[in-house]
């Protein structure tokens, strides 16, 4: 024990020697800790729900396990652009982070004494991120719900300790390198980030869109018409495949498009963002990875949505009344929007992060007299040139779910093409989030930056 | 340096007169203390003498009459041991800047005046050198010789630049003696 | 060899040179000239505000006070497009580091400027070739900064600074990076070429060696320059 408060003081003293950007992940990090519990304890609160209730909220979509099931996942799969964000975040700064704990190594630190250190650094913000969800879920709980059940606290508690417990491990797991090898990483050279399409990344996507299946079946057991059950579990499947062929897709087209663009271009800007591509084309893939998805998902709501209230809207004879299935359809809505939010604000932060990080050589490429405009230009290009074509991609995929569905549910009475402006609205907002970054290339040319010594 | 090692190393690629010993020295060695010949003829007396050169008759083809040495066995020995052998690293320190820098500060002169004069001094020597080497007629030797040269000054001046940093320490330690 | 005439008007002047970053005065009052295919050293120990001068005749940051003439014309009262064009065309920088692009070739970096003043993509590598083949790094066109050593690299670093023919070339700490031998290379290169060219070369250095390539030396101390004359001890490269 005495060895954990000798580490916490350490990793204490460390914090507090470190610069603003540290101070940004640890902040970052903590949000998106407590928007991951916020949306944990709601799904284990919901989950513990069995059978019939009157829940007095959402016109009464969290009465029947069925719905519920289908609330349970969405909350579930709003997680992913959370992951997205946090993998977002643990990069503001890491240099200076990986840097400083390879200089502990090599001042004498035991491997696992670094990690450990690391692990608190991180585990501490995940907590007090998660306390600060948990609270106010609890708060909202119990003004809504005289006795939730004991499977209901369980749950909860297992979210608001396992959320830091998993961050604390995603952090050790990401320095494994540094504590490998700590010579290579108190270089000036900036690290070449880890190629290859982000395993842990997918592996997290897929294990998250499991437990939501899980959770949809599991409500569903007691079912008389279970086979219905399944029809949220193929769209998931679809949404899943979909994704990850975006993904795919995106690194596939990065390298080619920086290849080809590389070799032919005379603009300056694309041969500059082009080869930054060309050298590491996974990097964009895995931050478009969230985006992707969420263009496949918004793209088949939009579908699903405009069929759906046609059939409302022509049917008399409805099972409940028209604003229970109205509620049903502006909560996911509110869930994608929620969900694309997030991941553009990652973006947003990515962004930065990529800039802050090249400052110095950034810094050099204007004072040797390389305009703003086209170090810009080579910025906004680096997202606008991959994301295309996978954007085309996934909102094809969307747009086949959304008329698939039109078909099934109305036999073409209703044409869904609301689908067809998502991609586009989502390329555009990213191009935007991406944008946010360019008054800090502005300020990156302080003297500071092309001092040396 | 060893005039006699060096003219027998001339001699080892054959026989050769007093006055081309000279030139080929000087070619060899650019930048170096140039020869007299007054010197390379005593020196060539002395290895005869000792028996590490003997004369090889005498050249007269076009002017004035040459005697030809060349490198006996013994000659071609020592020579061997010689270069085998390994400059001894600085056994007693000499230097002037610093003899100047005591004596200044014993007679009452300037210290820190005289070191800045012979900072510019030093530099100005340094790119005198660095003009020959770069010139494009320099060949590799010039530029070897002129290195070896750059960085003994160099070294110099860092020593300057710390003693000037001490010079109120040393001040006080020499006057105190 | 220079034929620098200190009667004609200077190609770069700066007088009574005033930069504080923050707290500190990096510069108090420092005035330069450069002439027209002059090389010059600067020197002085770390601190002594060497970066920031090169920075203010460079036009990369506007001084506090005093003015920086290039060519006549007010520098200091140029606005940032019409700095960052000049630094493009008449200017060339090399740094101890950091003006490569990493994820860019060698032959696409040193074609850069020539791409951003309009030159054709073909035109401009043939020409970037050709000048990485006078600095003796021919045949590594296609690699990337990371993939050579530190003193290739900065032979390419000089053959971008000078691939658009400029006026003057801001060197700082050229080769505070290079061992002895990369360092002599990269020095005779940029010497050798700028004589050739009769391009002024401004050299920061705190090493005696690399100052002495220089036609001219001055010293800065405390933000100041100080003439050789009374130039104070301590002024080169103690730290080294």
């Amino acid at each position: 024990m005495s060895t954990m408060a000798n580490d916490l003081r350490l990793a204490v003293l460390l914090t507090q020697g470190s610069d603003r950007r540290e101070w940004w992940r640890v902040t970052l990090t903590g949000v998106g800790a407590a928007l991951a519990t916020g949306f944990g304890t709601a799904a284990a609160a919901l989950a513990s729900l069995e059978g019939q209730y009157h829940v007095d909220m959402a016109s009464g979509l969290l009465d029947h396990p069925g719905e519920r099931s289908g609330v349970i996942a969405a909350l579930l799969l709003l997680l992913i652009p959370v992951l997205g964000f946090l993998g977002q975040c643990t990069r503001v700064g890491a240099v200076h982070r990986d840097r400083r704990l390879a200089g502990l190594r090599l001042a004498g630190a035991s491997a696992g004494q670094v990690r450990r250190i690391a692990a608190l650094e991180t585990g501490v913000a995940c907590l007090v991120g998660s306390m600060v969800a948990t609270v106010f879920f609890v708060l909202f709980l119990l003004s809504r719900w005289q006795s939730p059940p004991a499977l209901a606290w369980v749950g909860i508690a297992l979210v608001a300790l396992g959320v830091p417990v998993l961050g604390a491990t995603a952090s050790v797991l990401a320095l494994r390198r540094v504590v490998a090898s700590p010579l290579g990483w108190v270089r000036r050279v900036t690290p070449s980030t880890g190629r290859g399409p982000g395993w842990v990344l997918l592996g997290a996507v897929a294990l998250l869109v499991l437990t939501a299946l899980l959770a949809v079946a599991n409500t569903n057991r007691d079912m008389p018409d279970y086979k219905s059950g399944r029809a949220p579990l193929i769209l998931c499947g679809a949404l899943l495949a979909l994704g990850a062929g975006a993904i795919l897709l995106s690194g596939a087209v990065s390298k080619l498009t920086g290849r080809l663009l590389a070799a032919r271009t005379e603009n300056p800007a694309v041969l500059i963002a082009a080869e930054r591509l060309r050298d590491d084309p996974w990097a964009s893939a895995r931050t478009h990875a969230a985006v992707l998805l969420g263009t496949v998902v918004g793209t088949g709501f939009i579908g699903v949505r405009q069929a759906l209230l046609a059939e409302v809207n022509g049917t008399k004879h409805l099972a409940e009344d028209a604003a229970f299935y109205t509620t049903g359809v502006d909560l996911v809505a509110a869930a994608i929007l929620v969900g694309f939010a997030i991941t553009l604000f990652g973006l947003a932060v990515g962004a930065a992060e990529s800039l802050a990080t090249r400052r110095r050589g950034l810094a050099a490429q204007i004072a040797a007299g390389v305009p703003y405009g086209v170090l810009g230009r080579a910025l906004l290009l680096e997202t606008a040139l991959p994301l295309a074509p996978s954007m085309l991609v996934a909102g094809t995929g969307g747009t086949a779910i959304a008329f698939w569905y039109a078909m099934a549910v109305s036999d073409f009475t209703v044409i869904p093409y609301g689908a067809l402006l998502v991609p586009l609205a989502v390329y555009g907002a990213c191009l935007l989030a991406a944008a946010t970054s360019l008054p800090l290339l502005r300020r990156s040319i302080h003297p500071r930056e092309l001092r040396y010594t | 340096m060893s005039t006699r090692h060096i003219l027998l190393g001339l001699l080892a690629g054959g026989p050769s007169h007093g006055y081309d010993l000279k030139r080929r020295h000087d070619e060899r060695f650019p930048q170096a203390r140039p020869l007299a010949y007054g010197q390379v003829y005593t020196t060539l007396q002395r290895l005869v003498r000792d028996g590490l050169a003997e004369i090889d008759g005498t050249e007269a083809d076009s002017g004035p009459e040459r005697t030809m040495y060349r490198s006996t066995d013994d000659g071609a020995r020592e020579l061997a041991t010689w270069a085998g052998e390994i400059a001894p690293p600085a056994p007693f320190v000499t230097n002037e800047i610093f003899a100047k820098l005591v004596v200044s500060i014993l007679a009452g002169g300037d210290p820190a005046a005289y070191l800045l004069a012979q900072r510019t001094a030093h530099m100005a020597r340094m790119r005198e050198l660095t003009a020959v080497k770069t010139s494009p007629a320099a060949d590799l030797a010039t530029v070897l010789s002129a290195d070896f040269a750059l960085n003994h000054l160099d070294a110099d001046l860092r020593w300057m630049n710390t003693t000037a940093a001490r010079l109120t320490n040393l001040t006080a330690e020499v006057d105190a003696a | 060899m220079s034929d620098h005439n200190p009667s004609t008007v200077p190609l770069l002047a700066a007088r009574g040179l005033v930069k504080e970053h923050g707290r500190t005065r990096a510069l108090r009052g420092a005035s330069v000239e450069l002439g027209s295919g002059e090389i010059l050293a600067v020197t002085g120990a770390s601190g002594s505000g060497k970066s920031t001068l090169l920075h203010c005749l460079a036009g990369i940051v506007r001084p506090d006070e005093g003015s920086v003439a290039y060519a006549g014309n007010r520098l200091d009262q140029l606005p940032e497009k019409q700095l960052s064009e000049l630094r493009r065309t008449d200017f060339g920088i090399v740094f101890q580091f950091g003006q490569l692009i990493p994820e860019l070739t060698a032959v696409d970096n040193v074609a850069l400027p020539l791409l951003l003043t309009g030159t054709a993509r073909k035109e401009a590598r043939e020409r970037a070739g050709e000048w990485l083949e006078r600095f003796g790094v021919r045949g590594q066109e296609e690699q990337r900064p990371g993939e050579m050593s530190g003193g290739q690299a900065q032979r390419v670093s000089l053959a971008r600074a000078l691939v658009t023919g400029p006026k003057v070339v801001f060197a700082d700490e050229p080769t505070g990076a290079l061992d002895s031998l990369a360092s002599e290379q990269v020095m005779a290169a940029l010497v050798h070429t700028a004589r050739e060219s009769g391009t002024a070369v401004l050299l920061i250095t705190h090493d005696a060696l690399t100052a002495a390539y220089a036609d001219r030396e001055v010293t800065l101390k405390d933000g100041v320059v100080v003439s050789a004359a009374d130039a104070a001890m301590g002024s080169l490269g103690v730290s080294q």
